[in-house]
């Protein structure tokens, strides 16, 4: 993992205040935000619909400037184009050029990321393996499923081999096979030693790649800080056993109760997540002759 | 690159940039503007303004195509009109349509042309028919005498205005003298008419004959009258039927003239004079033949006559006929006539040739040996 | 860090998301049908039929091309916007300027396409009458014609058709066309919508027409004027382009001739126009919030 002194993403202070035109009322997206994302981390930012935290996204890469306060990336300002030589964005529910092929839309992109031909051939081929795109390179984008949109469309963030990727609600409105698709490029990123910036307000998934979390609610970072440390419940502790008889189990009880303070809260079948559940039925039932999602 | 304007509210300083730059623009490019659009003008590009009567002719969206560059393409489209409206006979729709054409494309010489033709024969002909149907009705009168005039001077009005922007053209010369020639029956202003068109360079030469020949129409310029129609002869090189019957009119009425008004000692001494040209002996002869009723006597000068160099060859026909009246000279005559039918048939008028054959009945001529004009 | 490729690349793919556009295909079609209609129409004489082809066929032309450089730039942006994919170019190292001078450059080649796709028609139209014409006056001459007046047949009958002068309309049409879609663009910077932009881009081009006439009115020396009407009449002049310089089909089919300076200094203003109008549509979308 790459461990620079420059953060990935620095952001201090931001406060936007949209004014309504023609109107005294204002209203305040972001109020002070400052938060940090060092390089190679994975920062999820959290919170409900119309909290900020598209604005704040838009602020670091550019598109809208702040009303008070800086973002930076990788120590460059958002203002400067320069910035987003390092950034590869993924937008809420993008639409791409439709006519285009997959291979034909990563080849635009890296022409605007300054690729040459030859790079921009090797690249595709590299990114559409990534991404599981392969297939799909000739096909038009008209045709893709929402899942081959979210997934080309990270290759397209990816395609200028950026340091830093911004992904908008990466899994809203993917079913959970190309939603897991999408967890594990970003873990996969994560592993390259790719800074990552989410917002979701998914929170499971979320839960599954994010190193730091902050909740971001009426444009103010309520909470902050690794995810372990954030959900752990500190006072308690989990076992998960296989095979164990009944004998063991109370075995294991016994010994809780000899223990001054600790107490045995629960005992049982962990319960599997309905996702796993779902994951598994649908893999059984490919296996048996079914098709790419 | 970042700005130090960060405001994009209506009244920003960005928008007073913005503002400023165009302003600033625009009057950097206006002098050149002007000056461009002066030379287009001097070319000829700018042949039509959107003046108020303009407004009132087209529809609005026409003139909105016009202003908008569409001139020709509005022109055209009205041409098109106006030709239905001929088809269905609505001569005011025509006259309309017509003047919305030419004055959107004031310099094309055909759209005038065509709004003359369509008023001056067009729709007189059609009233002419309609005035003939009402025979001697009110109506027939009406249309007759305010109708038709009117418009024969709505295409003399047209041609007038194409004049303005095509004052060289002497089409549009020629066909107001055309109307005032076929229509009219004005040959004084005919002839004025074609007197303008003849001066312009590329006037054909039938232009300046047309006016030679109205000239011969008019009443009291008769010398006028002859000394264009004698140029004519003399000069042009090429000797038209009708400058030729002209000429001998104009000439013989000369002569009678003098034959009628002067003394025959007067006419005898001028006839007789060195400097005698063969128009004092044409009306000594003239006088001779009228007053005098002196056959032989006028045989003997038109014979003078014919000997002059410069006298036209119809007096020979003139002298051939004279002949044959008198039983002495009346084969010699005929043996002229037959020679003049031969190297000269111009000479001989339908009047003539009709008295061929009477003569050559009388004469008994078989059918064979006749002269065959 | 300017990068002509990457305005390139823009262009390219605006140009390929116009063509795919239903509205061109019917224009196209359509100005394709009326400047082929002319082999309907009657005319009396020749010069007359020549001409009219000449003046429908630019008008046409003109008229489409106009259009489409305002209603195919209005949407540009918008589109981008409204699909999201301006956000994917915008957040690569592409600057504001590029983007616009990308979007620009592709309608202006794909107006550049359609007018030669149009001219082309049109001088094949034009090249069958002229043709036609002769043959029908060889024809219809009572005597046996000479080489000599098929020859001045031919002269005067093709000096009214295809001729190189043509060309120069054909260049001062994409001129205009190109100077409508450079206010186009500006206005769609600042615009709310595609209508909004479309209506007071045909505002500016119509007014854009009179706008020499509100000029004469400021120059003007007459006593009547006050200095208020005289100053708005300067200001409309100032601020609106001139389209008027731009018809010169009109004079072109009458026969009249353009100099070279003229049409330099034509070219030369188009230029200007185009500069003025990216830059001011930068300033304002420079920072535009997106």
């Amino acid at each position: 993992m790459a461990n620079s002194s420059t953060p990935a993403v620095q952001i201090e202070g931001l406060t936007k205040v949209f004014r309504l035109p023609f109107k005294k009322e204002q209203v305040v997206a972001v109020d002070n935000l400052s938060l940090k994302v060092g390089a190679g981390e994975v920062y999820g930012l959290i919170g409900p619909n119309g909290s900020g935290k598209s604005t704040t996204m838009k602020v670091l890469l550019g598109l809208i400037s702040p009303s008070a306060g800086k973002a930076s990336i990788f120590g460059l300002d958002s203002g400067d184009t320069a910035s987003r030589g390092s950034v590869g964005f993924l937008p809420e529910n993008p639409y791409f050029y439709k006519y285009l092929t997959g291979s034909e839309t990563l080849a635009f992109y890296g022409k605007l990321c300054g690729l040459s031909r030859r790079k921009i051939r090797v690249r595709s081929e590299e990114l559409l393996e990534m991404v599981d795109l392969t297939g799909a390179r000739d096909r038009r984008l008209g045709g893709y499923s929402k899942g081959m949109l979210q997934r080309i469309g990270l290759a397209q963030a990816l395609v200028g081999d950026p340091r830093l990727v911004v992904l908008d609600e990466p899994t809203a409105g993917v079913d959970p096979a190309g939603s897991r698709k999408i967890r594990d490029l970003v873990l996969e990123l994560k592993h390259r030693g790719i800074s990552v910036i989410l917002s979701s307000h998914l929170l499971e998934q979320v839960q599954e790649v994010c190193d730091e979390v902050g909740i971001i609610f009426r444009g103010k970072l309520v909470r902050e800080g690794k995810l372990d440390e954030l959900i752990a419940i500190e006072d308690q502790s989990e076992i998960v056993l296989q095979n164990a008889t009944p004998q063991l189990l109370e075995r294991i009880a016994a010994l809780v109760g000899e223990e001054e303070g600790a107490q045995l809260l629960r005992c049982g079948n962990p319960r599997t997540t309905l996702e796993r559940l779902f994951l598994q039925e649908i893999n059984k039932g490919s296996r048996q002759g079914g098709e790419d999602a | 690159m970042n700005f130090p304007l960060k405001n994009t509210s209506l009244f920003s300083g960005r928008w007073l940039l913005v503002c400023l730059i165009l302003i600033v623009a625009g009057s950097l490019r206006i002098p050149v503007e002007r000056d461009m659009e002066l030379e287009f003008k001097e070319q000829g590009f700018r042949d039509w303004s959107p003046g108020l009567s303009s407004r009132d002719q087209l529809t609005q969206a026409a003139f909105v195509g016009a202003l908008g560059g569409f001139r020709s393409l509005v022109a055209s489209v009205y041409h098109l009109k106006a030709h239905n409206s001929f088809v269905k006979k609505n001569w005011g729709e025509v006259e309309r349509y017509r003047t919305v054409t030419a004055s959107l494309q004031p310099k094309f010489w055909s759209y005038w042309d065509l709004a003359v033709w369509d008023m001056a024969w067009n729709a007189f002909g059609y009233y002419r028919g309609e005035a003939e149907d009402y025979g001697d009705d009110f109506k027939g009168w009406q249309i007759e005498n305010i109708v038709m005039p009117t418009y024969l001077q709505k295409g003399i009005a047209f041609a007038k205005r194409g004049l303005e922007w095509l004052p060289d053209d002497y089409r549009l010369l020629k066909v107001i003298a055309d109307i005032y020639d076929q229509k009219m029956g004005n040959a004084g202003k005919a002839a004025e008419w074609y007197l303008k068109a003849s001066r312009i360079p590329d006037a054909p030469s039938h232009v300046y004959r047309a006016y030679a020949h109205q000239l011969t129409l008019c009443e009291g310029r008769e010398e006028e009258a002859y000394r264009v129609n004698e140029d004519l002869y003399r000069n042009s090189g090429d000797i038209t039927l009708t400058l030729l019957r002209d000429l001998e009119r104009l000439e013989d009425g000369i002569a009678r003239r003098a034959a009628s008004d002067m003394p025959f000692d007067r006419l005898m001494s001028a006839a007789q004079a060195e400097s005698a040209g063969y128009l004092e002996m044409a009306s000594l002869a003239m006088h001779l033949l009228e007053v005098k009723k002196d056959l032989p006597a006028a045989t003997d000068v038109y014979e003078k006559v014919t000997g002059h160099p410069r006298a036209p060859s119809f007096y020979r026909r003139k002298l051939a006929f004279l002949m044959v009246e008198d039983p002495k000279k009346a084969v010699r005559g005929y043996q002229m006539l037959k020679e003049l039918a031969l190297s000269d048939p111009a000479t001989l008028r339908r009047e003539d040739i009709t008295r061929i054959g009477q003569l050559e009945s009388r004469l008994g001529i078989p059918e064979a040996k006749r002269i065959k004009p | 860090m300017f990068s002509p490729l990457r305005i390139w690349a823009i262009a390219r793919n605006t140009f390929t998301q116009l063509v795919r556009m239903k509205v061109f295909y019917f224009m196209l079609i359509f100005s394709a049908l009326i400047i082929g209609a002319n082999l309907l129409f009657l005319s009396f004489t020749f010069e007359q039929e020549l001409k009219i082809l000449k003046d429908v066929s630019f008008g046409a032309m003109s008229l489409f091309s106009s259009i489409f450089a305002i209603v195919g730039t209005a949407l540009l942006i918008p589109k981008d916007i409204e699909d999201r994919t301006l956000y994917t170019i915008l957040t690569k190292p592409v600057p504001r300027i590029e983007y616009l001078l990308g979007k620009l450059l592709g309608i202006l080649l794909l107006i550049a396409v359609s007018i030669l796709l149009m001219s082309l028609l049109f001088f094949t139209v034009l090249y069958i009458r002229q043709h036609g014409i002769l043959a029908e006056r060889i024809a219809s001459f009572p005597r046996q014609v000479s080489e000599a007046q098929i020859e001045s047949f031919r002269e005067d009958i093709f000096s009214r058709g295809l001729q190189p002068e043509l060309l120069l309309g054909i260049v001062a049409v994409f001129l205009k066309a190109a100077v409508a879609a450079a206010v186009a663009l500006f206005v769609s910077t600042f615009a709310s919508s595609t209508l909004f932009t479309i209506i007071v881009s045909l505002v500016v081009y119509f007014i854009g027409h009179a706008q020499s006439l509100a000029l004469d009115y400021y120059f003007s020396m007459g006593e009547m004027h006050s200095a208020a009407q005289r100053f708005f009449a300067g200001l409309i002049g100032v601020v609106f382009p001139n389209f008027q310089l731009f018809n010169v089909t009109d004079g072109l089919t009458s026969g009249e001739v353009i100099s070279t300076s003229l049409m330099a200094r034509l070219l030369g203003l188009t230029a200007f126009y185009l500069t003025i109008y990216s830059m001011v549509s930068w300033l304002v979308f420079a920072k535009k919030e997106l």
